[in-house]
């Protein structure tokens, strides 16, 4: 019966560990979905959410970097955003892009690392897709 | 009334039946309940007959839309004229009111075996099952697919060309046959606890909690395969809320199969089999709130938007976990327990260890996603992106493969751990032999040398045992060791493919070799679109002497102009080559060529090449000359011989202009040596004189076409794959294995006359 005591003893710690762990990890990974005057304030990986400019998208071949600008029509602000990875399918035709990174005070720019596309309000209910 | 002239009665008729025909059920079998025996052929009548009415209502859905009947506003939203019939099957679940339908189908039709297979729990199973079956049938009242609009459209508005895909035909239906079979154990286990019959259940809910496991995890691999292969997102999963709230249910399957063996064999686990049973029920309701109500809007992903129905989908849930709250709070203490006396290393510990480890890390997986509701509080909510689950799982997996490596030895009255050691020593030295390869090739992190080193002792003393239950039980004993086995070889492959991929991004301009790591890429042409096949580029890629080509496809929907990207993906029995298009850029010489006038013999000077025209050529054509075949209507084609002289070197080509009587011309520019490209837009009779098009000869601001590529290796992606069809084929084996017991058990049950 000590042994088994014991064993709780062990399981529950390490449970303990974990859950610690795991709250750590959510805290770190986690991405607020901020306003681009907070994203501005840089320091951690946030989201930010709004339309595209109409042709403020360029990829660049030599970085191998897309930059566009958001626009967020509730503010009017716009934030420039550079995002290294696959251009989502239907990018230019997204009604809100989502874009999640960190601020990048030397360029100005939102570093995204993630994009989350919206279709056309003509596929509502359809699908909306993610790209990482 | 009016409400009702909106609807398009024979689809909403069905719907209305189904809704009288289920409560007739439930209230049948609640007096079967109550005792009266006479019932039960009324209430089976009644679930039967429901069960009809929703096949009648989603068989006339699917007419509609074949019909292409646009009145209807679902059809309208989902299909057009041009889209394919295959696809019209695909327009049925493309939205929200469908998904609901087709759901609702599979479950009606999964409780007609319910109903042959519940035995003497008949009553009580179907009672709560038809419960769970009405919760979506509601839905589909407030929500009604056969809405109708004021006027008939001539034209849909087509399916989102995303979806129009083979995958999306197949996917998604088996998706909602699994979730639709998590309800046949949460109903199995709130009958066994109405009835406070604990000790039967299990036995009856197993092979149902086992095919839900196989269909859903067979839905999860389409799912990878989809978005792998096709939709060019890089990856096979991106613990986007969609995918996580297949997969916890599944995990939570996973869990309850394990359970359920522990309580069958050992009479264990009671009281956490009923919590099992309801949390993976729970997990896909809550996972279809999570992804159908708009609560993640600004968050995802494949997000629905908000139909109005997140309201029910609480009440739902909250119905779905007062029934079990209720029932093991009055009957807790009822729950015969056999008490835990299990030593530490014996096959009894390990299960609930290990099992208790799988049910963690669905438990944060769900946390994960759930964190827009978490933080929702917070100033500023938000998510948790892929780091979060691959940083939490990594521990969960590396127990799992440690847990699973010692299993096979384990009895269940418990293994000396000197015996166990010994028994570990062979299979530890071939893992030790295959993780220093690993350490060798590039696995460094301490981690992962370890999750390498377990992963492949699990695989090897899951497959030793496999080995010799089949030898020693026949194959279907093996089942379960074999799906472990899988669990070995994905592990693998989830690390190998996700945290020891290459990728660069390259850009190349037309023509011009690059160097990528150990290939020289060269884009070679643009193909343009040939029937269906669409607009593809060709690469070539050459490695170690060798070459082959890859054809990446960008091309751009014709009716929703929407930029669309398939990846080619090369296999190689190490390693998949994943080339994606990023961009591609026509380069100048496509928007302006540069038109030249030559006589015969004339020469002329462009970018460092001499273009010299030689003369017509006419040898193509019948021996009765151009004139007589123009006379007859038909196409004449006019070669013109054209040489490129460069550096000292001169080559011939011979682009062809044709044209008809009517005046019809085509020129098909054909590409240079060297680059570029030249086409025939006209010629001149009186003077003899040729009118040649010419791309991208010119340097300065002529620019060549360029391509932008993600070029990505994963090394033992495979495994993923091949692990997944091994778990898989493990379930198979043990569900058939079920099935002979089961009817074996119910011939010897017949014989002795207790049905």
């Amino acid at each position: 019966m000590k042994t088994k005591r014991w064993t709780y003893v062990l399981g529950g710690v390490l449970l303990l560990v974990f859950a610690g762990f795991s709250l750590a990890s959510f805290r770190s990974a986690l991405t607020p979905y901020v306003d681009y005057g907070k994203a501005r304030e840089g320091g951690r990986a946030v989201q930010v959410a709004g339309a595209l400019v109409a042709g403020s998208s360029s990829y660049d071949d030599a970085t191998g970097l897309l930059h566009f600008t958001l626009h967020d029509e509730e503010t009017g602000q716009t934030l420039p955003v550079r995002y290294e990875g696959l251009k989502p399918a239907n990018f230019e035709e997204a009604i809100s892009i989502v874009a999640i990174g960190t601020y990048d005070e030397a360029s100005g720019e939102l570093a995204a690392n993630k994009l989350l596309v919206k279709c056309p309000s003509k596929y509502q209910g359809a699908e909306v897709k993610e790209y990482s | 009334m009016d409400y009702i002239s909106q609807l398009y009665l024979p689809g909403a008729v069905p719907i209305w039946a189904a809704v009288v025909f289920s409560l007739a059920a439930v209230w049948g079998y609640s007096l079967v309940l109550r005792g009266d025996e006479s019932a039960r052929v009324f209430a089976r009548r009644a679930y039967t007959f429901f069960a009809l009415a929703i096949a009648l209502a989603a068989m006339v859905l699917i007419v509609e839309l074949v019909r292409r009947d646009f009145r209807i506003e679902y059809v309208f939203q989902y299909s057009g004229t041009e889209l394919p019939v295959h696809y019209q099957f695909a327009a049925f679940w493309a939205g929200q009111k469908g998904s609901f339908l087709i759901w609702l189908l599979w479950g009606s039709l999964i409780g007609l075996g319910v109903m042959r297979t519940a035995g003497k729990a008949e009553a009580p199973v179907m009672a709560i099952y038809t419960l769970t079956v009405m919760g979506l049938l509601f839905i589909l009242v407030r929500e009604n697919p056969f809405v109708m609009l004021g006027q008939t459209p001539a034209e849909g508005q087509g399916l989102n060309p995303l979806l129009q895909d083979d995958w999306m035909v197949i996917h998604p239906p088996i998706m909602f046959t699994g979730y639709a079979l998590s309800a046949v154990p949460f109903a199995f286990a709130m009958a066994a606890l109405w009835r406070r019959d604990y000790k039967n259940w299990a036995a009856r809910a197993f092979p149902w909690t086992l095919a839900g496991f196989l269909v859903l995890g067979t839905a999860i691999l389409m799912g990878g395969y989809w978005a792998y292969k096709t939709l060019g997102w890089g990856g096979y999963w991106g613990w986007d809320p969609v995918e996580n709230a297949s997969l916890i249910p599944w995990l939570f399957g996973v869990v309850l199969l394990h359970g359920l063996y522990l309580e069958r064999t050992k009479g264990r686990y009671r009281r956490v089999n009923y919590l099992l049973a309801t949390a993976g029920y729970m997990a896909v309701l809550y996972g279809t709130f999570l992804t159908r109500s708009g609560v993640l809007a600004d968050f995802s992903v494949h997000s629905f938007v908000d139909l109005g129905i997140s309201g029910w989908l609480i009440a739902l849930m909250a119905v779905f976990l007062a029934i079990p709250l209720y029932l093991l709070v009055t009957r807790w203490r009822e729950i015969p327990v056999v008490r835990n006396e299990d030593p530490m290393f014996s096959r009894g510990a390990f299960l609930v260890l290990s099992t208790m480890t799988v049910a963690v890390a669905a438990l944060v997986i769900t946390a994960g996603t759930s964190a827009p509701l978490l933080t929702g509080f917070m100033e500023n909510p938000g998510q948790v992106g892929p780091d979060f689950y691959n940083r939490v799982n990594l521990p969960i997996a590396i127990l799992v493969a440690l847990l699973l490596s010692i299993v096979p030895f384990l009895t269940w009255r418990g293994t000396p751990l000197r015996e166990l050691l010994r028994k570990l020593v062979l299979p530890a030295v071939a893992a030790a032999a295959v993780t220093g390869v690993a350490v060798y090739l590039a696995v460094r992190d301490p981690f992962h040398v370890a999750f390498v080193f377990l992963a492949v002792l699990a695989l090897v003393t899951n497959l030793q045992k496999a080995f010799q239950r089949a030898q020693a039980q026949g194959i279907g004993a093996a089942g379960g060791w074999l799906s472990h086995v899988g669990v070995g070889i994905i592990l693998i492959g989830f690390l190998a493919s996700s945290a020891y991929d290459q990728s660069t991004k390259v850009t190349l301009a037309q023509g011009q070799p690059k160097q990528v790591g150990d290939m020289t890429l060269t884009f070679t042409r643009f193909i343009p679109r040939q029937g269906r096949e669409k607009e593809r580029m060709e690469v070539r890629v050459e490695k170690d002497g060798k070459e082959f080509f890859a054809y990446p496809k960008l091309f751009v929907n014709d009716r929703t102009r929407q930029v669309m990207a398939n990846p080619d993906i090369k296999t190689s029995a190490l390693r998949d080559l994943y080339i994606s298009p990023i961009e591609f850029d026509p380069g100048s010489e496509a928007g302006a060529p540069q038109t030249v006038q030559l006589a015969q013999g004339e020469s002329l000077e462009v970018g460092g090449r001499t273009v010299t025209f030689a003369g017509f050529d006419l040898r193509s054509h019948d021996a009765d000359g151009p004139m007589r075949a123009l006379e007859r209507g038909e196409q004449i084609s006019v070669g013109a011989a054209v040489d490129i002289t460069a550096d000292g070197q001169t080559q011939r080509v011979m682009p062809v202009y044709a044209f008809t009587s009517q005046g019809a011309v085509t020129a098909q520019p054909i590409s240079l040596p060297g680059g570029g490209g030249i086409a025939v837009t006209g010629i001149n009779a009186n003077d003899g004189k040729v009118q040649l098009d010419l791309y991208g000869l010119t340097g300065g601001d002529v620019e060549p076409a360029r391509l932008s590529l993600d070029v990505t290796k994963k090394p033992l992606i495979q495994l993923v794959w091949y692990g997944l069809y091994v778990i898989l084929a493990g379930g198979l084996l043990s569900l058939w294995k079920r099935l002979q017991q089961a009817r074996r058990h119910d011939e010897v049950a017949a014989a002795s006359g207790e049905v």
